[in-house]
């Protein structure tokens, strides 16, 4: 009796156990999320916006004047972007850039979605019906049904797919879409995730004369990305890179900083996407808050010592200038992230971004090369930029086992968010991807704008 | 609209399998307390045999072991107690919810809405005729709202307008919420916003965060073009966030702006939105922090997501598209009912099990056995065992998207006029609000003082899509009236009778 109550005890007590830890284990397993595979877009060739084709877009507006042109001319000229960057079909050809058609902005949206997802589930090999979670981005079109819909609809997804259509976050809206996956896949393990990141232009094409609102339709590009996250055991054997932590940060508390970048009307009433001039110091504001937060995640403990050496002796040291009214000593107190990371994508939201946040990171001209050459050949394509950024790193072989990339963007609201992956296995072998056809000539040693050749003229006058 | 014909019986041979599935997966997940019950009543009846001798012989063997073994025991005891009750998933509450009350001056009773829709310079005479047809059996009452801006003649839409409209009805929600739970807004850590046919850039929730300085670590999600069920779907986006994150406050806010969508155009399926979508929006503070539990008004149980987008019938059925002459409204198929209903059977496969007590489901189990049994001799005027929900519920907040919807949810699910009292209710005070109308029906029931703790609520919402999404709460204390909120001024005169159709003229 005693015996088989110790006994039927004893394996009851184990049962329980084991299956407490069982769950402890799935629990953590479900924190992990990996990057299966990533798909950029890459238009087709009629879309290119050469030189001419850009002035050609640009003085089509009748509302300009000699002096908006030449404005326009001097933000293309000095933008960093190449004449092989995409516009949309519709404002190339002139089609009601006004009023475009919902047609026109389906068109453009289609496109980009369906030519990256096709391209995804057929590298990955894995069927629509397989995705448990879709998550879509486009920042500045959300017709009903949403985007997201429309996706579940052309590849004929489960019914108990849990969809969210994410709009008007902005520039920075990639790691945002992460984050969410993230922290849905806590909930239930082996779950496969679709994310679907692009911005659309043709219904946001600005036809006033108010300078700070063209600004978008010169910097802004066609781009899109589709990529597959997944916090299965099972298929880690296939990722590519792994999620080590990401970090958000939101200073719209601040009015300056809301208002920065914002989409409103102009003095006629045409809505248009105002950049404001207190833009760059609102971005300063929030990286800096960003990259205190995500410093200690990401940086080994001397690294973090030294840091904190360096400041304690700075302060110390200005404490003793003004005390003795002597200059103080320069020091660099920039943190040298590449201690804890190895590569970089930045946000290719100009070339005056990518080298403020360079020198914010302690960063040579190798490290910053991904995103000057992505702006270059790419343009700003505003959300999914970073991942033409890292697929210029795996085309040109940089990405080895155990490395670390951080992707880092600013956006609208003002939003500086960042993320820190792991790669998981040496990724050599791929195609290129997007920059198949062109990673030869990369990087370009002098980044001689084409624009400049042909209208220099007015950075002179 | 159609009418749709027998309710159930397609849906019973897809969703066999499914129960079957669900049987197998309920057995084992439970498979420790079914093998524990037999033991335990055998050793019981071991233990009944023993005799007092053995008894305290037993006793003095337990008090004998030393105390290495004792506390080594009690720990293991302890620790796996600890370690079950602190792996479980986190409870949800629901701490208040605030519905935006419009101002009278921003009512549009029937008489203005025409006289205003005959001065409109785009609608021909064809379209007024329909319009007054339409509101006449549409349910909604003399004191719904329209946005100060649809007031005009055109209606003055520009992004400006819009971006008003959007803090007037958000703001006015978010503060009232904040008055009634003390909120203060540096703890929110979880912001949700979702609002379907407006979402500007930078985005409605970064507007929150400006407005009411929240903090810059926040977790904000902005979701846009989902639908009158977005409500819902924030929600289940605001659980998942809570579940991965202890001890936190989630704001969500629901709201459709009407401004930027007012038809300007003559396509009849497309003029119907004009006379049903109304002013209004929802705030909801979720928390999962224990100590709110004493505080909470429910508890989420569980949000069921279901998307019948994969069929090309139910993506088109609500639509956002350009009539010939280039104007954008919503245009809504005719066969809107049928595969709302098609979408909400979907749903209420996964829900059912959650929900409906032991024995319903028994039943339901047994129709289909015994259907399969009899099937080569089946009667032709045999009809299917339909799940009486109204034994798993109490209240219902079925999504207020017009009469029919109501009408056809109640034939479904076999509901009493009581049961659908509070959307018919919302949608005569306040039209149809979208994604915030199950918040406006939930506070009709608070302030008829219905709502009584242990009380379980089931929400339904029907959005673009095609999306049929449902939330379960329980309600955790007893609401008291008079409640602070858009009915406190009116529930005096409800219910009321709605007639079939209203004559206008």
């Amino acid at each position: 009796m005693e015996l088989l109550l110790s006994v039927v005890s004893s394996i009851l007590l184990l049962f329980c156990l084991l299956s407490l830890v069982r769950r402890a284990v799935d629990r953590w397993l479900c924190r992990r999320c990996y990057l299966l595979d990533y798909v950029c877009y890459k238009p087709s060739d009629d879309r290119k916006l050469p030189t001419d084709r850009c002035s050609e877009v640009i003085m089509r507006n009748p509302r300009l004047r000699l002096p908006d042109y030449k404005f326009l001319l001097k933000v293309v000229v000095n933008s960093g972007i190449s004449e092989e960057t995409y516009g949309p079909r519709s404002i190339i050809v002139g089609r009601r850039e006004e009023r475009p058609s919902m047609a026109d902005c389906y068109e453009e949206v289609d496109d980009c979605a369906f030519a990256t997802l096709d391209q995804l589930f057929r590298r990955t090999g894995i069927p629509p019906s397989r995705v448990d979670l879709l998550v879509v981005n486009v920042s500045m079109f959300a017709p009903a049904p949403s985007l997201a819909s429309r996706i579940i609809n052309r590849y004929g997804m489960r019914d108990d797919v849990k969809s969210f259509n994410l709009a008007g976050m902005g520039c920075s809206a990639s790691p945002i879409a992460v984050d969410l996956v993230s922290n849905v896949f806590r909930s239930r393990k082996g779950m496969v995730a679709l994310v679907f990141t692009s911005e659309s232009i043709a219904p946001n094409w600005y036809s006033g004369s108010d300078r700070s609102m063209m600004l978008g339709n010169c910097l802004f590009r066609s781009g899109g990305c589709s990529f597959m996250l997944t916090n299965d055991g099972s298929l880690r054997h296939r990722a590519k890179m792994r999620l080590n932590c990401l970090v958000r940060t939101h200073i719209g508390a601040n009015d300056e900083a809301y208002g920065c970048a914002i989409q409103k009307e102009d003095d006629v009433g045409r809505v248009g996407f105002h950049l404001g001039k207190n833009l760059p110091k609102a971005a300063v504001r929030a990286f800096t808050e960003n990259m205190q937060r995500l410093a200690p995640k990401v940086l080994p403990i001397g690294e973090l010592a030294l840091h904190a050496v360096r400041v304690l002796r700075h302060r110390l040291l200005k404490a003793a200038a003004t005390n003795s009214k002597e200059p103080a000593a320069g020091n660099e107190r920039v943190v040298n992230f590449k201690t804890g990371v190895e590569h970089f994508c930045l946000h290719t939201g100009g070339a005056a971004v990518i080298d403020a946040v360079g020198k914010g990171l302690g960063l040579n001209k190798y490290d910053v090369e991904p995103a000057r050459m992505t702006l270059h050949r790419w343009g700003n394509t505003s959300a999914s930029s970073l991942w033409y950024v890292l697929g210029y790193m795996e085309a040109k072989k940089r990405l080895r086992k155990k490395e670390r990339v951080m992707m880092i963007s600013f956006g609208a609201g003002f939003k500086c968010n960042s993320c820190v992956w792991e790669v998981l296995r040496d990724l050599d072998g791929g195609d290129g991807g997007v920059w198949e056809d062109c990673i030869g000539r990369y990087p370009q040693q002098t980044l001689v704008n084409p624009f400049l050749k042909k209208f220099g003229w007015v950075n002179e006058e | 609209m159609t009418s749709s014909s027998e309710p159930l019986p397609e849906f019973l041979s897809s969703v066999k399998l499914k129960y079957v599935k669900l049987g197998y997966r309920y057995v084992i997940s439970k498979l420790v307390t079914l093998v524990l019950i037999p033991v335990m009543a055998a050793l019981l009846l071991e233990a009944l045999k023993l005799d007092p001798a053995e008894v305290v012989s037993l006793w003095r063997r337990a008090q004998g072991l030393s105390a290495v073994h004792t506390l080594a025991t009690v720990f293991l005891l302890v620790l796996v107690a600890t370690a079950y009750f602190m792996s479980r998933p986190r409870p949800i509450f629901l701490v208040d919810f605030a519905c935006f009350l419009p101002a009278p001056n921003c009512r549009v009773p029937f008489a203005t809405y025409l006289e205003h829709a005959r001065l409109m310079p785009f609608f021909d005479e064809k379209s007024v005729r329909f319009q007054l047809r339409i509101l006449e059996r549409s349910g909604l009452g003399e004191e719904t709202c329209l946005p100060p801006d649809n007031h005009y003649i055109p209606p003055r839409n520009s992004l400006g307008t819009a971006r008003a409209e959007a803090e007037l009805v958000i703001f006015s929600a978010l503060d009232q919420l904040i008055a009634k739970t003390g909120l203060k807004p540096k703890d929110v850590d979880i912001l949700v916003v979702n609002c379907s046919l407006f979402s500007p850039t930078p985005s409605l929730s970064a507007m929150v965060v400006n407005r009411y300085k929240l903090r810059s670590n926040i977790l904000s999600f902005n979701l846009s073009g989902m639908g009158c069920s977005a409500g819902l779907i924030s929600i289940d986006l605001a659980r998942d966030l809570l579940q991965a994150h202890p001890n936190s406050y989630a704001l969500v806010v629901s709201t459709e702006i009407i401004t930027p969508n007012y038809y300007t155009g003559n396509e009849r399926s497309m003029l119907l939105p004009n006379c049903l979508f109304r002013m209004g929006a929802a705030a909801v503070l979720l928390s999962n922090r224990r100590r709110d539990r004493g505080r909470a008004k429910y508890r989420l149980l569980h949000v069921v997501r279901t998307h019948r987008g994969a069929d090309d019938q139910a993506y088109r059925c609500v639509n956002e598209e350009e009539d010939r002459d280039g104007n954008s409204g919503i245009s809504l198929s005719k066969d809107l009912m049928a595969i709302a209903g098609e979408a909400l059977r979907t749903n209420i496969t996964t829900v059912g099990p959650l929900v409906l007590p032991v024995t319903e489901q028994l039943r339901f189990l047994a129709s289909l056995v015994r259907r399969r049994l009899i099937m080569a001799g089946a009667r032709p005027g045999w009809r299917p065992y339909i799940p009486d929900f109204t034994r798993a519920f109490e209240h219902f907040c079925i999504h207020a998207g017009g009469r029919a919807v109501i009408d056809e949810l109640q034939r479904s699910l076999r509901l009493s006029s009581e049961h659908v009292e509070a959307s018919r209710m919302a949608l005569h005070r306040f039209g149809n609000t979208s994604s915030s109308s199950l918040w406006y029906e939930l506070g009709y029931i608070e302030a008829k003082g219905r709502m009584r703790r242990g009380d379980r609520v089931w929400m339904i919402g029907f959005g673009s899509g095609f999306k049929c999404n449902s939330a379960v709460w329980r309600c955790l204390r007893s609401v008291e009236t008079p409640v602070e909120g858009p009915w406190a001024e009116c529930i005096h005169r409800y219910p009321v009778d709605i007639p079939e159709v209203v004559k206008l003229l």
